[in-house]
């Protein structure tokens, strides 16, 4: 009897798995996902120029990465008023995507800021 | 959006005057002939500023969140006209006269 209850119950869980999933507006979601993507891209760019005047080598200049990439997503926390579900459907969204995309943008900034500043 | 902009220019300047403020500091360092040991306080101050500028700018410029909930207050509203049966031609505000250069006014 229990064991058909708690099936019952996970039954009408899922149910409303089912029906929470496709009852968000994806132009909506793709245009937040913009967004952050923008947020990221840039500040990826002059977290790169800003790593590369002080003069931060291997293994402190991703630190340094990781830190404003951190930041950008208190940043974005903050934009969306904390209240994160009523504009993504995840935490991941807005902590990890385009992480990697501005990973290559952050190194490719860095490295000419560092050769201008300390090279030439 | 054009302050926003404006306001992340002027953060990419200061970044830019930072850098230049190295580049001196490093040439006056080769005549000193001392060794680099890290940047003057003067650019690490200015540095935390362009980022306080540019952060804002990044968060301001692309725009603001759009909520997902299609019960949301903002989504209804834009769903409402977009159904044909709510249209009604046919009541009383055709007897009062049409402003029809309303829209040139503006």
């Amino acid at each position: 009897m229990a064991g058909h209850n708690d099936s019952n119950a996970s039954e009408k869980k899922s149910n409303e798995a089912t029906n929470d999933l496709p009852t968000f507006n994806a132009e909506n979601m793709q245009s937040n996902m913009k967004i952050i993507y923008y947020s990221r891209t840039f500040m990826s760019i002059i977290g790169g120029v800003i790593a590369g005047i002080l003069g931060f080598t291997s293994l402190t200049g991703f630190i340094f990465y990781f830190l404003v990439m951190a930041i950008t997503s208190v940043g974005l926390t903050a934009k969306a008023g904390f209240s994160i579900h009523s504009y993504f459907s995840s935490w991941n969204q807005i902590v990890l995507d385009g992480f990697l995309g501005g990973l290559m943008s952050f190194v490719l900034f860095w490295t000419f800021a560092y050769d201008i500043v300390h090279i030439f | 959006m054009g302050l926003g902009f404006a306001v992340g220019v002027f953060g990419v300047l200061i970044l830019a005057h930072a850098a230049y403020s190295t580049i001196q500091y490093r040439g006056l360092l080769k005549i000193m002939e001392e060794e680099f040991s890290g940047p003057p306080m003067n650019v690490v101050i200015e540095l935390l500023l362009g980022f306080a500028v540019c952060m804002w700018a990044a968060l301001t410029v692309p725009g603001n969140f759009l909520s997902i909930h299609p019960y949301a207050d903002e989504n209804r509203i834009v769903s409402l006209p977009a159904n044909l049966d709510f249209m009604i031609f046919n009541h009383r505000g055709k007897a009062f006269p049409l402003d029809l250069d309303l829209k040139l006014k503006h």
